[in-house]
């Protein structure tokens, strides 16, 4: 076994059980044992397990981003420090004294790539099981040979392998040989609905979560740039990869598309568009709590009342005597 | 000769310093800000490499990913300067010989 094999080997034991767990899950219910629904559903299943388990690590970065509340002063007095100064140094010097802010706060928002890292083994170790039954090849642990000539020969649509990828069809096309125009539009369908679901997550953020000091930074301005960029990206990948392992992606997207729209309606970040209206939703129900503890409620505004005329006369008398 | 010897010897450090540098201008931008410190892993380990090569600069790299992890404590994790700096760096991030002493 190669190196990346041996890394790989646990991971893709985990991902062949959660699926064969869903599978037969689904298969018990009622659903075809060879249906490539029933293996999508599984695949599905498995990404809800694997976010559902990267939630913790979730739940403590919006915590330490509502505690980033109490250290916005002073993150404020950092940025006042440097605005306007866009040379190099300027802004690592920044984002040095912002990083000794967070560690000795203890209100770090940030994340590390870990919870990246995690998925991409994941996804290879999906990759290979995919591969593997795409040549009826057992796995390396519950996915013996009969399911993994199941998944092997599983189609959507009655026709569109899982295995397969747009560029496998696109490569006989070309060739002359009969090709299976079904999986790409499968293929066609899911980049486009992969590009619009992070197009979605990313504008949430973008147009409602950041503070006004994140907007006018340069890392925000690239950041911009690449949401353009990925569409790209996933008409690439989306062209090379099977079909079984475009779904986990696309079901991951969905998954993060919607915790951020969850995340941003109810824990946004402090000082951002999102913030302001989620306090004028819990000011409206006499629900907002201020930081000293005291509820604030944000008087409705009066129906303007029409002012009764006055003569003149009363008018001065109510004004008090004319000195 | 030594001068060619210490390009030589300087050639895997600054292939890293390549592949790290296109790292940071594609991959890095796909995902933001997420490290938990300052220099970012990434960052950390293009300083890691010019500074020790390859080899070991690889490796503490890694050590360095072990270690950001979201329970982390994070803050500042500079690159440990080695007591004798031999190299020199380029606005790009390549490693040279330094042009003083004796080449």
């Amino acid at each position: 076994m190669d190196l990346l094999g041996t890394i790989l080997w646990p991971l893709k034991w985990v991902v062949e059980a959660l699926l064969v767990a869903f599978h037969s899950l689904f298969s018990v219910m009622g659903m075809n044992y060879d249906d490539g629904l029933t293996w999508v559903l599984s695949i599905v299943g498995l990404v809800i397990v694997v976010r559902a388990a990267l939630i913790p690590i979730f739940v403590r970065q919006i915590k330490s981003q509502r505690k980033m509340l109490e250290v916005a002063p002073q993150l404020k007095k950092i940025q006042d420090k440097y605005k306007g100064k866009k040379d190099q140094f300027s802004r690592e010097a920044m984002s040095r004294e912002t990083m000794e802010l967070y560690k000795r706060t203890g209100t770090n928002p940030l994340s590390s790539c870990l919870p990246l890292l995690l998925q991409m083994p994941i996804f290879f170790a999906l990759f290979s099981v995919l591969n593997d039954a795409q040549r009826s090849q057992a796995g390396v642990g519950p996915l013996n040979d009969d399911l993994a000539k199941s998944f092997g020969n599983a189609t959507l649509f009655g026709d569109a392998p899982l295995h397969d990828s747009f560029a496998s069809q696109w490569t006989k096309m070309v060739a002359g040989q009969d090709f299976n125009a079904v999986v790409m539009w499968i293929a066609a369908i899911m980049v486009v609905l992969m590009t619009a679901s992070q197009f979605i997550t990313q504008l949430q953020i973008v147009s409602k979560n950041m503070s006004p000091e994140t907007k006018a930074s340069p890392m925000f301005k690239q950041q911009r740039i690449m949401l353009y960029l990925l569409p790209l990206v996933f008409a690439f990948s989306g062209v090379a990869f099977p079909l079984g392992v475009m779904f986990y992606w696309l079901t991951s997207n969905i998954w993060t598309m919607i915790q951020q729209f969850l995340v941003i309606r109810n824990m946004p970040t402090p000082g951002s568009e999102a913030a302001k209206a989620r306090e004028e939703r819990l000011a409206r129900k006499g629900k907002l709590i201020a930081t000293d503890g005291d509820v604030i409620v944000v008087e409705e505004p009066k129906k303007p009342q029409r002012q009764q005329p006055v003569a003149k006369n009363r008018a001065k008398k109510q004004s008090g005597p004319k000195k | 000769m030594n001068r060619f010897l210490t390009t030589l010897v300087l050639l895997p450090r600054n292939a890293g310093v390549l592949v790290l540098r296109a790292y940071r201008a594609v991959i890095s931008p796909l995902y933001g800000d997420v490290c938990r410190y300052y220099p970012s892993c990434s960052a950390y380990a293009l300083g890691t490499v010019q500074e020790y090569g390859l080899v070991v600069g690889s490796a503490r790299a890694a050590l360095r990913l072990g270690r950001c992890h979201p329970w982390a404590e994070g803050g500042i994790d500079d690159v440990p300067l080695r007591r004798k700096r031999r190299v020199i760096v380029t606005s790009f991030g390549f490693v040279i010989a330094a042009s003083h002493g004796k080449g």
